[in-house]
């Protein structure tokens, strides 16, 4: 039994020239932390609010820890779906302390018990009387996690938990997150548009555009190998480069000659297809085989992001991005030679 | 097969509970598919669109009762009025509403600024007091000026004892009961509309503009005309709304000071019982605040301000300096006129009417009479406001939104319009609630639902819909989701609007004279006759009564804002 | 914050119960009783009145003190009330300042006749055939006028005296109450039946135009008058009887009009009251009307207006200050036409009013 299916899921507002989802099919098992995640617009939400049965479906069926829950004949309301929800600005109740808070549509006999162990979970201990407008936003967020997951939901829903928080606290809150929903042991379905947050904290990710599901796979496999253009460019930076694939199994005709992969591409040969290179797949060093010059530079911290204008076999210029140590002194204009890393290059079909 | 119709029809009874057995499945399902695209595919519970829909129905009763006595009441009589008594009231009415706006905005945005802006000495005291005027109803305002001013007022007395006066001017030269008379009075009594919508707005407006003109080389004054006044171009036109449909809607001063307006022609008419007449004059006055309506909706959209967010910094307060003498004589000259001396004027003939032994068991049958009508009103006002914001924002569709638009007639529609369709209705329709108690509570409300309504919107756009939803998650169905979450968030908006309810049935005039049961007079109903008949020892302690039940619901309501 | 809330929830739970406590007791108290149990023992009455409620008010007091009956007023009632809730009766009784609202509403068969005890004091000229409505007490029109402004010779006599342009010339003009008032639209009822209809208009047009000043009742005239504000103004006697008790501005006289050989006679007017066909409370109206013909009770339906009693052997009590100027009405040259048959003459007469250029209502 999957504690998610959803089967062709359709959806389509009235007025919508396309529709927000369109026969989407999804499984997810217990325990398992997945997220839905793709450019704002491209159905995530909508699909994780119909899980929740904040709207309806106009085709398909939403099956909860084998319940149906919505079809062409049934209709659970979203009170009585037993799914937990984390919302964007948490939609704490302003008029309700913590515990109550947390306490909220919990009504069995170990209510006080429940509510203090679960608060426990989430580090709030000492924080019951206060109020929603006396807390930091990360404490915030923690109340609406264990708000969630107070009722043992069978699943449960977040959408954009960490939009609303500041950077060093959205890197601490993700790992915080990960583990009261393993510790939990929640089913969690997860709805981002940052890939950080996905990367971070996901069992898998599911990216979606247009309504329509692009690729699912661990983050390895979605970061390392995306099936297409969109999942490549949208998750991580890369450079896409327009190619052929070669005769033999393993290389590539680009405007930047033939790159060789070190594992088989699976694909007929002569056939259109795009090449993603991650940026830490081109090194600048002497050896390189690619000539060009800087022309842009910008210090990140960690690395600086250089885009190197270099000009290809046809004459066109191309820019790619690369990152360099910060120790190694570049100025704009210098002349660079890159290498390129067989490792972490895909190659998708045109069409796909 | 047979599983599955019986399934259909089980879904079919979550939205139509009622609807009957499914004789022809498909024109239901296209109904019902038309039903759910009506709401976005959102359909409210039925409870809370029955409870929308009769909100709504009883906020049209007035209107198309107008519209439909006056199209039936012949074209002779149109004419016959449109020769006669249309254009003269048109003038009247008109006249005097654009000269009491005006007066109204410029002192209701002068006093804001001052009070709020500038150093003034007693700044706390100055911008509690300059509102109370709100407390007053303009017709206790103008019996106060007929017993100074009037023909046989206290200012005659001294100016026939005073020599050097008649030989220099003359005969006495003031007359209340002139246009001038009820100007003056209806400026003094509705200010505090703009006076507060400018507060707020100036309280809230964003420093960073007027330094950005600052910075520019602009100077004070420079800055008030062309960056304060224009930000506050929003707050003026709510305020000068607010004030020209209430002089168009005002019968007690108008009518005290014998000057007709278009509510007070409708409501002599009405008292001669020449009903279709009065109808026809109603018709013209929704019509002509419809128009002033649509004037003040397209004017706001050719002026859209933004104030940015973000930044928001304490605002300057700036020194008075050699203005402080002229300001605080220009603020004490209002308070003079609009609360100083009503007030007083009521202390001076309440003490001698109680003293004569006014406040009888009659007295405070009226007021309990009183007291009862704006209680239950404003207790009705929370709770029919509720569905109505509640559908519009949670549920929006043509609907909910017609449901809204209708609840917000009252604020266009003069109590003597509402009342005239109440009889009515009642008189041929409902004979049991006929001459009731109830009659006035339903017209009270069509005439200040908006007020609730108003209020109580802007606390639920507060609340996000997401918090509907957690709840929701958490278990609730949507009743509970309203009772749990929802009410408990919006009620300082609710009881706000409540208090405003209040504050208005409280001193409600010309509805409760064209309606009141027999044996059912209320205080502002006593202060009408009353001093009518001149017989002030008996107005003014009703009025003074008035004034001061107002001044508590208006105080929470102020703090409120 | 927990506070502020437990204290909102108290206050809105009070209120909500205070509500139902209310309206609790305005069932009890505004609700017409049914007519069951108005059969057995009337404890309700129901009265209209276009009359000072002043005086009403006073009367109905001593009624329910008298008799234990409740009654409920509705004071400024206009007679068309009547007309509308005909279908839908609330009244039981109406008291009306001027016999021809009475005269009118049987007319249009609102009314209902009644026999009750006493009916025999009012003469036949103040009654209607079947008893449906009767006057007690009367009053006459004529001219208010201030001494300090001008001497009793120097006033007009007669009605017709106010064709004249001159008396636009007296001090600060003299007054009349707009077309609509009851007083106004009984006199000219009365000045048509005398005259016809043209003469009326002229005369109409004529005051229209020399007055200085229209008001809508007549107590601001005499209070005009008093004040100095008019030199004279067309009221009823007992508005002069009024003016007297005033503290200050009381050096007032009154002309009654066409009292010599060959005119036609003041024009008198009379209140009184009518029984509404279906009231809801039958038994307590033929209590009312039975009472009220008390001697005792017809003295007290003047009260304070002041005016005259017709049977002015029940001697109604004046003041002091009054006293001296009350006439017997029985030595009053009155005019023509019947009181009761006022209400023939109502419709005709507002048309005619307006059509003269005076304006029923103040605009």
């Amino acid at each position: 039994m999957h504690a998610i299916e959803l089967k062709t899921i359709t959806k389509k507002y009235p007025g919508a020239e396309k529709a927000a989802v369109s026969n989407l099919c999804l499984t997810v098992e217990k325990g398992e932390i997945v997220t839905l995640l793709g450019p704002s617009g491209c159905g995530k939400s909508t699909t994780l609010r119909m899980i929740a049965g904040f709207k309806k479906a106009d085709k398909g069926s939403i099956t909860l820890a084998g319940n149906i829950m919505s079809s062409s004949n049934t209709w659970i309301p979203p009170e009585r779906r037993g799914v937990g929800m984390v919302f964007q600005d948490y939609a704490l109740f302003p008029h309700l302390n913590v515990f109550n808070n947390v306490g909220f549509g919990y009504k069995d006999r170990d209510r006080k018990e429940r509510i203090a162990e679960i608060i426990e979970l989430v580090n709030l201990k000492g924080y019951e009387k206060r109020y929603p407008h006396q807390l930091s936003g990360g404490q915030q967020q923690r109340v609406a996690l264990a708000r969630a997951l107070a009722r043992k939901p069978v699943v449960i829903l977040l959408d954009e938990p960490f939009s609303s928080l500041d950077a060093d606290l959205r890197n601490h809150m993700r790992l915080e997150v990960k583990r009261i929903i393993k510790e939990s042991g929640a089913t969690a379905i997860f709805v981002s548009h940052d890939q950080k947050d996905a990367l971070a904290i996901s069992d898998s990710i599911v990216v979606m555009n247009h309504g329509i599901i692009q690729q699912k796979g661990t983050p390895q496999e979605i970061y390392q190998y995306p099936r297409n253009k969109f999942v490549a460019t949208f998750v991580g930076q890369t450079n896409i480069l327009k190619g052929k694939t070669g005769e033999d199994k393993y290389s590539v005709i680009t405007a930047l000659g033939a790159i060789r992969r070190t594992q088989p591409h699976g694909l007929k040969p002569g056939e259109e297809v795009y090449v993603s290179i991650r940026p830490d797949s081109l090194e600048v060093n002497h050896e390189g085989q690619i000539k060009g010059y800087i022309k842009e530079l910008t210090y990140t911290g960690q690395s600086i992001d250089a885009v190197v204008e270099v000009i290809a076999d046809d004459n066109t210029k191309l820019h790619l991005l690369t990152h360099i140590h910060p120790q190694e002194h570049k100025k704009v204009g210098e002349p660079v030679r890159l290498e390129i890393i067989p490792h972490f290059i895909s190659v998708m079909p045109s069409c796909a | 097969m047979c599983k599955k119709r019986k399934n259909t029809t089980k879904l079919n009874n979550a939205y139509f509970r009622g609807v009957g057995k499914q004789a022809f499945p498909t024109t239901l399902l296209s109904f019902q598919k038309k039903w759910l695209d009506t709401w976005r595919g959102n359909p409210p519970g039925p409870i809370l669109l029955i409870f929308g829909l009769i909100t709504g129905i009883i906020m049209s009763i007035p209107i198309v009762y107008v519209i439909w006595r006056s199209l039936s009441a012949g074209a002779e009589r149109w004419i016959r009025l449109l020769d006669t008594r249309i254009p003269q009231l048109l003038w009247n009415t008109l006249s005097l509403a654009a000269a009491v706006t005006i007066c109204a905005v410029v002192i209701g945005i002068s006093l804001a600024w001052i009070v709020i802006r500038t150093d003034i000495p007693g700044k706390k005291f100055w911008q509690w007091i300059l509102a109370l005027p709100l407390a007053i109803p303009p017709y206790v305002g103008a019996v106060t000026y007929i017993i100074v001013f009037g023909r046989s007022g206290w200012t005659r007395d001294l100016w026939l004892n005073s020599p050097w006066l008649t030989s220099t001017f003359g005969i006495y030269p003031i007359n209340v009961y002139s246009f001038w008379g009820v100007f003056l009075i209806l400026s003094m009594f509705t200010y505090p509309y703009v006076y507060l919508i400018a507060s707020a707005a100036l309280r809230k407006m964003n420093n960073n503009f007027e330094e950005a003109a600052r910075s520019l080389g602009m100077n004070t004054s420079q800055i008030f005309w062309r960056v304060t006044l224009s930000l506050l171009r929003p707050a003026i036109g709510a305020g000068a709304i607010l004030v020209s449909l209430y002089v168009m809607s005002d019968f007690g001063a108008v009518a005290m000071l014998r000057y007709v307006t278009f509510t007070a022609a409708i409501y002599f008419q009405r008292a001669g019982f020449d009903t279709a007449s009065a109808a026809i004059l109603s018709l013209v006055l929704i019509l002509l605040t419809i128009i002033i309506l649509w004037i003040e909706s397209v004017s706001r959209r050719k002026n859209k301000y933004f104030q940015t967010a973000g930044t928001h910094r304490e605002l300057e307060i700036l020194p008075l300096g050699k203005w402080k003498v002229p300001a605080l004589l220009y603020v004490s000259i209002i308070f003079l006129f609009s609360v100083l001396l009503p007030i007083s004027v009521l202390a001076y003939w309440s003490n001698i009417g109680i003293r004569m032994g006014a406040l009888d068991s009659r007295f405070f049958g009226f007021a309990l009479n009183s007291l009862k009508i704006s209680t239950l009103t404003s207790l009705l006002c929370m709770l029919f406001a509720l569905p109505v914001v509640y559908l519009k924002n949670r549920y929006p569709s043509i609907i909910s939104s017609a449901i809204d638009r209708l609840a917000y007639a009252g604020y266009a529609l003069p109590g003597v319009i509402a009342a005239l369709g109440f009889i009515f209705i009642f008189n041929n329709h409902l004979p049991a609630l006929y001459r009731t108690f109830y009659m006035i509570v339903l017209a009270f409300i069509v005439r200040f639902l908006p007020q609730a309504v108003q209020t109580s919107e802007a606390s639920i756009s507060l609340i996000s819909p997401r918090i509907d939803e957690a709840a929701r998650s958490l278990g609730c169905p949507p009743w509970k989701v309203l009772l749990k979450v929802i009410i408990p968030n919006m009620l300082p908006g609710i009881l706000a609007g409540g208090a405003l309810v209040f504050v208005s049935s409280i001193k409600e005039l010309p509805v409760t004279l064209m309606l009141r049961p027999p044996g059912f007079d209320t205080l502002a109903v006593r202060v009408y006759f009353e001093a009518h008949e001149a017989v002030y020892h008996l107005a003014a302690p009703a009025a003074l009564l008035i004034i001061i039940a107002s001044i508590i619901p208006l105080r929470y309501m102020l703090s409120k804002y | 914050m927990i506070k502020v809330k437990k204290v909102i929830a108290l206050i809105l739970a009070s209120a909500f119960l205070m509500s139902l406590l209310v309206t609790g007791c305005t069932t009890k108290g505004t609700a017409p009783s049914s007519p069951a149990d108005q059969k057995s023992e009337p404890r309700e009455l129901v009265v209209y009145s276009n009359r000072n409620e002043k005086f009403v008010q006073a009367l109905l007091d001593k009624f329910s003190s008298d008799t234990g009956i409740k009654v409920v007023a509705l004071h400024g009632a206009n007679p068309l009330q009547i007309i509308e809730e005909a279908n839908n009766v609330r009244a039981d009784i109406f008291i009306s300042n001027d016999l021809g609202s009475l005269g009118y509403l049987h007319l249009q068969g609102l009314l209902q006749e009644s026999n009750p005890n006493g009916i025999e004091t009012i003469p036949e000229f103040f009654r209607a055939d079947d008893n449906a409505f009767f006057a007690i007490s009367v009053r006459a029109r004529g001219l208010i006028y201030n001494k300090d402004l001008i001497t009793e010779e120097d006033m007009p006599k007669s009605v017709e005296d106010l064709f004249d342009p001159k008396w636009a010339e007296v001090e600060n003009g003299y007054a009349i109450t707009r077309g609509g008032n009851g007083g106004m639209l009984g006199h000219v009822s009365a000045l048509r039946y005398q005259w016809g209809d043209e003469k009326t208009a002229l005369w109409i047009a004529a005051i229209r135009s020399n007055s200085a000043g229209i008001y809508q009742g007549h107590g601001e005239i005499r209070r005009a008058v008093g004040a100095g504000e008019h030199t004279f103004g067309l009221v009823n006697n007992y508005y002069f009887h009024q003016q007297l008790l005033e503290p200050d501005n009381n050096n007032v006289g009154f002309i009654y009009l066409d009292q010599g050989d060959g005119q036609m006679g003041a024009v008198s007017n009379a209140a009184g009251v009518g029984l509404v066909k279906g009231g809801p409370n039958e038994a307590g109206a033929a209590a009312f009307l039975e009472w009220l013909l008390m001697p005792e009770n017809q003295a007290a339906f003047v009260g304070e207006s002041l005016e005259l009693l017709i049977n002015s052997q029940f001697s109604a009590a004046y003041p002091a200050e009054t006293q001296p100027h009350i006439v017997d009405f029985n030595s009053l040259k009155i005019q023509d036409m019947p009181v009761k048959e006022l209400g023939n003459y109502f419709e005709g007469t507002k048309e005619l009013i307006q059509a003269s250029g005076l304006d029923l209502d103040l605009k």
